[in-house]
């Protein structure tokens, strides 16, 4: 399916192709701390796809269990993640899109977690935690 | 509690104490644009123990929210990690809204409400049943 998206203050937007069965919540400690949040929300788009216009700041991540290093981009006027992908110059074989930017988000449902043994003891218990509509 | 922080990269270091009872999630709309994921996961810091010792965050005014309020939204500049949102100006801030995945101590901050779940992904209250690899896939 298309998707498409662009970061909170608009500088970067992004646009691809991608299988919605690729979908996966990722729960590892790079992610919670990169996103500040408790797991990251990815997508993969083939770089036959995906176009993007603005120019994002890469950090490359060297911490991964592997030691495989990985390519983040951000934009530098917001900070919205966008994407993570291989590192080096030029176009990569896919890029790792982060879900959460993009116009379809509600249409994509993970079908996986990756790296449970780090999630957040609560994060399968949201249903049981009070909820208000807007903000108290 | 005494929370301590850091962004990915290290550049930015900060601490200060905080209410564990206080720990909201937060499915508003600019905050899943903001992290990439489904929600935001926040602690109030008060701005008297709230300490930098490393590092300076770029500040992003956001000017979107329902309310009309402008939050200075903090990140770092080499990294991207989220920090924190706070009042906008200059100088010290009464308070502090510290991004909880980054404090060593976020396995002790459970959140206990969660905020605008109207526009909360419908899958966010199943992950007990959706399929779970203990590492990566």
């Amino acid at each position: 399916m298309k998707v498409s998206g662009a970061c909170q203050c608009g500088n970067i937007t992004v646009e691809g192709e991608v299988d919605p069965e690729s979908v996966r919540i990722c729960h590892c400690t790079d992610y919670q701390t990169n996103s500040g949040s408790v797991f990251r929300f990815n997508v993969s788009v083939p770089r036959s796809t995906f176009r993007m216009t603005g120019e994002p700041t890469i950090y490359i991540k060297t911490t991964a269990e592997r030691g495989r290093p990985r390519a983040q981009a951000f934009c530098p006027k917001c900070g919205s993640p966008i994407y993570t992908t291989s590192p080096g110059e030029g176009q990569q074989a896919s890029y790792m899109l982060r879900a959460g930017i993009l116009a379809q988000g509600d249409q994509l449902i993970p079908r996986q977690q990756t790296w449970f043994r780090s999630a957040q003891s609560w994060v399968t218990g949201l249903d049981a935690i009070p909820k208000k509509e807007k903000q108290s | 509690m005494r929370i301590n922080g850091a962004c990915a990269c290290g550049y930015i270091k900060f601490e200060g104490d905080a209410d564990p009872d206080k720990v909201w999630v937060c499915h508003c709309t600019d905050c899943q644009s903001s992290t990439g994921s489904a929600f935001r996961i926040n602690i109030p810091v008060p701005g008297t123990s709230f300490r930098m010792l490393s590092g300076e965050p770029t500040i992003f005014v956001k000017t979107t929210a329902e309310s009309g309020t402008p939050r200075a939204q903090a990140f770092c500049p080499k990294c991207g990690s989220p920090i924190y949102s706070t009042t906008v100006g200059d100088g010290p801030k009464p308070s502090y809204t510290v991004r909880v995945g980054l404090l060593r101590e976020r396995d002790q901050l459970a959140p206990k409400v969660q905020n605008w779940f109207r526009s909360a992904q419908s899958w966010v209250t199943g992950l007990a049943s959706l399929p779970r690899n203990e590492k990566a896939a």
